[in-house]
């Protein structure tokens, strides 16, 4: 889609120094720092309470920015009011206008523009194809369903052909199936409207699916700014790795031990050496020995026939069959522990899952092993291009 | 009763339901059809009468002649006229004020907010002989703080006799009426300010909508509903305006109201010692005014 009256959309958006206190003192974003790419679709991710939503907010104007300044293609919006800064927004409860009919809803903004009556409505209409809304023009919001009235939300946006694209929780209204269906059509929107999007989820797979770079915050801090691959790959600590992932990360308190050059892990009974790349890495950060806590994805981890040096044995506390894959609750010591099996890897007998007590010998996969600093929590190896 | 799946419960249920629905409402029922119902039927069949106070049960059938000789009684014809004066001044000017003192104070904080809508609604709650009776002094031709007020300031070198003079009683009126009825519209208004749903201003706002549009196209039609309330009840009290003018004016200096003709006609005119029929008549067609009046504004306010 191309900008209203022939306009060239282009904007960055950068936050810088961020903060946001409430009158009550409460400091809901702090020191945010953020430079936005002009058509990247940043997604801001984290538990609520963590300052997405305000931040969104601060750039979309409807919250005073307490310290710090926010540029829109390099201009400071601090002080410009929401209207005037030429940004859409979409809102989790949609925040339709209930006495105009699905047409109005989409037509007002431009209304209040002042565009021609030919403009708006082909526009609207165009908006409402690709949204596939057009049958409801003449209802009222009322009269659809979820998914239909956050369509109607999108395509209200849609037609400013705004600057920046501002999408507040927008599918968590919606039930599990619609919110997959949804999530792909954002998708597929964002490659036809192609403008800076910024998104605010709590929900992970929102995050990993849509996101260029992905903002993970917690408490108003950020925690980690990166593609969905990195922050996966390696989360700067352990809250990110934590968060981002399906099933959650297992965590160990384990023992990193330095042997000259070479470095191995001791956790519960077991000891497994670490793979050169992470040695190299260790080596050049300068890590001796020292007590550590030890992260591996429940995908990582993989079954082995008998027990070893570098094995741990467990025994099976529940067995999840999930289709394609099994996740298996494992204890061992007093952890609980989860995995991800592929059926595909299974032998016969367990391919419909594996019986309560059943013991089972489990490694870490050495090249994906997290490691972290139990008292700072970071992660201990130095992220490539950071 | 409620929408319910006819399958889902039995026919007995539903009628054991029904009449224990109809228990419930007994009390109040026979209060309604008691003091509301059966005076409107017998108002009604009274209209059609010449009964006065003197008449034993009802009086002799007159078909529709109290209602024609009213369009030839010329005090009736001023009072009808006088009536419209007050509904037409007093319901726009009392809406329109409380939404503008509402829309000013719905964001002060409590205690502040408290205090105005206090202020306001203080004349609804006084009595309204007592909030007259201050009045009437204040309008007081000698003593009255107008007068006082207006002469010390050089604004009027005579007293005026506001409430004998036919120049200014109405407009007297009104202005009382005005400060007794905009209370309750007030708290009404910033109740409902209060319950515009904030995401949708938001919205608005980020839509491209100045102050006044977020208000004149966003919280206005979502206020349509108390709106419309507001509207109604103002009317109702305006038509029915009748104690101030017993207490001020006894419907004198231009002053009577249809409400007060009806009151003077069934009580008060002695050489026909109460005309019951003629003032029911005038009842009947202060009914359908106030109905016809009442279904309009729905109607707008349908459409908007």
């Amino acid at each position: 889609m191309h900008g209203s009256y022939g306009r060239v959309i282009m904007a960055t958006v950068s936050l810088k120094g961020i903060k946001k206190i409430y009158d009550n003192k409460v400091t809901a974003v702090h020191d945010f720092n953020l430079e936005i790419a002009d058509k990247e679709f940043i997604v801001l991710v984290g538990p609520s309470g963590c300052g997405k939503s305000t931040t969104l907010r601060m750039v979309a104007g409807l919250e005073d920015i307490s310290e710090g300044d926010l540029l829109i293609d390099g201009k400071r919006m601090n002080d410009v009011e929401p209207k005037d800064r030429d940004i859409a927004m979409v809102f989790q409860n949609y925040a339709l206008y209930p006495h105009m009919t699905v047409y109005e809803n989409m037509a007002f903004a431009l209304k209040l523009r002042k565009v021609p009556k030919e403009e708006i409505d082909k526009k609207v209409r165009e908006a409402a194809e690709i949204l596939d809304i057009t049958q409801y023009l003449e209802r009222k919001p009322k009269a659809l369903s979820g998914g239909q009235r956050q369509r109607v939300a999108i395509g209200r946006a849609i037609v400013r052909s705004p600057r920046v694209f501002l999408m507040d929780e927008p599918l968590s209204n919606l039930d599990a199936k619609l919110r997959n269906q949804m999530r792909a059509e954002i998708i597929k929107l964002r490659q036809r409207i192609d403008t800076t999007f910024i998104y605010v989820t709590h929900d992970q797979t929102e995050a990993m699916t849509l996101g260029d770079r992905i903002v993970i915050m917690k408490d108003g801090y950020i925690q980690q700014i990166g593609t969905p691959q990195q922050v996966f790959d390696h989360p700067a600590n352990i809250f990110v790795a934590g968060f981002i992932g399906m099933p959650q990360m297992n965590f160990f308190d384990a023992q990193l031990i330095a042997d000259g050059g070479h470095y191995s892990v001791k956790v519960l009974d077991a000891t497994m050496e670490l793979a050169p790349e992470i040695e190299a890495k260790l080596k050049a950060a300068g890590v001796g020995s020292k007590a550590v806590t030890l992260g591996i994805r429940p995908e990582h981890i993989s079954f082995s026939g008998e027990n070893g040096p570098h094995c741990l044995t467990g025994k099976v506390d529940v067995s999840e069959m999930m289709g394609s894959e099994i996740h298996l609750h494992v204890t061992a010591g007093d952890r609980d522990v989860v995995l991800r099996v592929p059926t595909t890897e299974l032998s016969a007998e367990h391919k419909a899952g594996i019986s309560y007590g059943t013991e089972v010998h489990f490694t870490f996969r050495r090249d994906l092993i997290h490691l972290f600093d139990p008292e700072t929590e970071q992660n201990l190896l130095p992220l490539e291009n950071a | 009763m409620a929408k319910q799946p006819k399958s889902a419960m039995s026919r007995a249920l539903v009628r054991r339901e029904t009449i224990s629905g109809y228990l419930f409402l007994l009390p109040s029922l026979i209060f309604f059809v008691g003091f509301v119902i059966i005076p409107m039927v017998i108002c009604i069949v009274n209209s059609l009468t010449d009964a006065n106070m003197n008449t034993q049960g009802l009086g002799n059938f007159v078909g529709l002649k109290n209602f024609i000789d009213l369009w030839k009684d010329d005090t009736f014809l001023e009072a009808l006229k006088n009536t419209f004066v007050i509904v037409i001044v007093s319901v726009p000017t009392v809406c329109a004020f409380s939404l503008w003192v509402s829309s000013a104070i719905y964001k002060l904080n409590g205690k502040l907010l408290s205090a105005f809508r206090c202020i306001f609604y203080l004349p609804v709650v006084t009595g309204s002989v007592a909030v007259t009776v201050v009045w009437k002094w204040m309008y007081d031709n000698y003593t009255g703080v107008f007068n006082y007020v207006l002469k010390s300031t050089g604004l009027i070198e005579k007293n005026i006799n506001w409430l004998g003079d036919s120049k200014y009683a109405l407009w007297c009126i009104i202005l009382i009426l005005f400060t007794t009825s905009v209370g309750q519209p007030i708290v009404l208004y910033v109740s409902a300010l209060g319950n515009v749903d904030q995401s949708l201003v938001e919205a608005a706002q980020v839509d491209g909508a100045t102050n006044f549009q977020v208000f004149w196209k966003v919280k206005w039609p979502q206020m349509m509903p108390t709106t419309l309330y507001i509207l109604v009840i103002t009317t109702i009290n305006s038509f029915q305006c009748f104690a101030l003018i017993q207490l001020l004016t006894s419907g004198g200096s231009g002053t009577n109201t249809v409400m007060y003709y009806i009151y003077y006609t069934a009580f008060k005119l002695t050489e026909k010692a109460g005309h019951f029929g003629y003032a029911n008549a005038m009842g009947v067609i202060l009914a359908i005014f106030i109905g016809l009046l009442s279904a309009l504004q729905f109607k707008l306010a349908k459409e908007k």
